[in-house]
């Protein structure tokens, strides 16, 4: 029964409610982000691990925050998060750290963050709150990710950073090749994703209107007469 | 409302609350401040570990104030490079985005020949290595290729001349700088600034 709800979290964050495809949400830092899949890669780390801390540090003290300062309060402990993962960062993966420039401390404001704290971490319990976190962050990273490589590729003729063909086509590295390569993104997200829940649902209905396979009644006994009397 | 009252109200429980996160927030982030904190030898240790790939021995070169300053950039720290007897420079270009008030900050190595009355003499950029940047928001747009840039002109550059910044969009630096011309012109002015400060002040007056 909880691994079929874990599922379902896990598979909403991914797919269902993917921050980046079907919500479009966090649009400013997956523009300027993806001009490489390296930083886009880290980029979406980044901001799974601000959501899974503050979706379950949220998620503990959803019984104690006053529904009236929420909102500060959820600002306050993401706002946190993201100074220790800053410090982390600068400490440890210095090179991360400068390529990702003002869009790290910018992750304060991604409403990806506030939006999963405030429409789920603050109502269910922690262990929901931490997969929904880790879902909606891979989703994004997996979002992020996927355009870094297509505007790398065209734009700079490399992979994570390898250079693979002198071919390059400039557009792809500035901001309307971003806009253009999120747009196809999304619409072959959105059709891949409309095919897969369209071939569910057709399961489904052959499961329902399958026959189910009951054998003839058996014949009224004296016995059962007696039991049912 | 009584006090009695007030203590018991809504009012104060969030205000309660909200103070309380407030503090234990600032309390773990004093510590981990404390935990992670980059000293400047450590940033120095790291720039020279990325400009080199090893460790080197430098000598600081001591600049007045005005030496230090430019009409387009600042000399942060100046350094004798005693392995090679390169120079390497710490340079911040001012005109990068943010209402041309935006900065970017890069070391610079200047490499060099002992000329005849054993002054340095400029061969031209060796490297230029990016350092830090204030407010330029596309800072990520550079790729290898534009630092390139910087050390293959070194014949132009051991002649006597500077870097121009980006003037269009048909200028074919633009598309390797993805649209970040204003980011670009503060490196540009790192650099120059850096080839203004040997020319002028290490190299003593060569042209």
């Amino acid at each position: 029964m909880n691994a079929k709800k874990y599922g379902k979290i896990a598979y909403d964050g991914l797919v269902t409610n993917n921050a980046t495809f079907k919500l479009v949400l966090g649009t400013c830092s997956t523009l300027a982000m993806s001009t490489s899949a390296v930083n886009s890669f880290g980029m979406g780390l980044s901001v799974t691990v601000v959501l899974l801390l503050s979706n379950v540090i949220i998620s503990l003290l959803r019984k104690i925050i006053p529904n009236t300062v929420r909102i500060p309060a959820f600002v306050v402990i993401i706002a946190t998060m993201v100074t220790l993962l800053r410090m982390v960062l600068d400490k440890y993966i210095p090179d991360l750290y400068d390529s990702m420039g003002v869009f790290l401390p910018l992750i304060v404001v991604n409403c990806v963050i506030l939006g999963r704290a405030e429409a789920f971490a603050s109502k269910r319990p922690v262990i929901d709150s931490a997969i929904d976190g880790v879902a909606t962050g891979l989703g994004l990273t997996f979002a992020l990710t996927f355009i870094g490589i297509i505007r790398e590729f065209l734009g700079s003729g490399s992979f994570f950073g390898i250079q693979v063909t002198d071919f390059r086509i400039g557009f792809f590295t500035n901001a309307a090749g971003a806009f253009f390569v999120y747009g196809i993104c999304i619409a072959l997200f959105v059709f891949v994703a409309n095919k897969a829940e369209q071939a569910r649902r057709v399961k489904k209905m052959r499961v329902l209107r399958k026959p189910a396979a009951i054998g003839p009644l058996p014949p009224v006994t004296e016995s059962s007469e007696r039991e049912d009397g | 409302m009584t006090v009695k009252e007030f203590f018991k109200s809504n009012a104060f429980k969030s205000l309660a609350v909200l103070i309380a996160i407030v503090l234990v927030a600032g309390v773990l982030l004093a510590i981990c401040n404390d935990i992670f904190f980059v000293s400047d030898e450590e940033r120095f240790a790291r720039s020279i570990a990325k400009i080199y790939g090893a460790e080197v021995e430098t000598q600081e070169i001591e600049l007045t104030d005005a030496q230090k300053t430019y009409n387009n950039g600042q000399v942060e720290e100046a350094y004798l490079v005693l392995d090679d007897g390169n120079y390497l420079l710490h340079t911040t270009g001012y005109g990068g985005y943010s209402g041309g008030s935006g900065t970017v900050t890069l070391w610079v190595v200047i490499g060099c020949d002992a000329s005849e009355d054993g002054s340095p003499q400029l061969t031209g950029i060796e490297k230029v290595v990016y350092d830090s940047n204030d407010g330029q928001t596309l800072m990520s747009n550079f790729n290898t290729k534009y630092y390139e840039y910087f050390t293959s002109q070194n014949e132009a550059i051991a002649s006597g001349g500077y870097f121009t910044a980006i003037k269009g969009s048909s200028d074919p630096l633009n598309n390797i700088v993805a649209g970040a011309s204003q980011t670009s012109n503060a490196m540009v002015n790192a650099v120059n600034t850096a080839l203004a400060c040997f020319r002028t002040v290490i190299s003593g007056g060569q042209s």
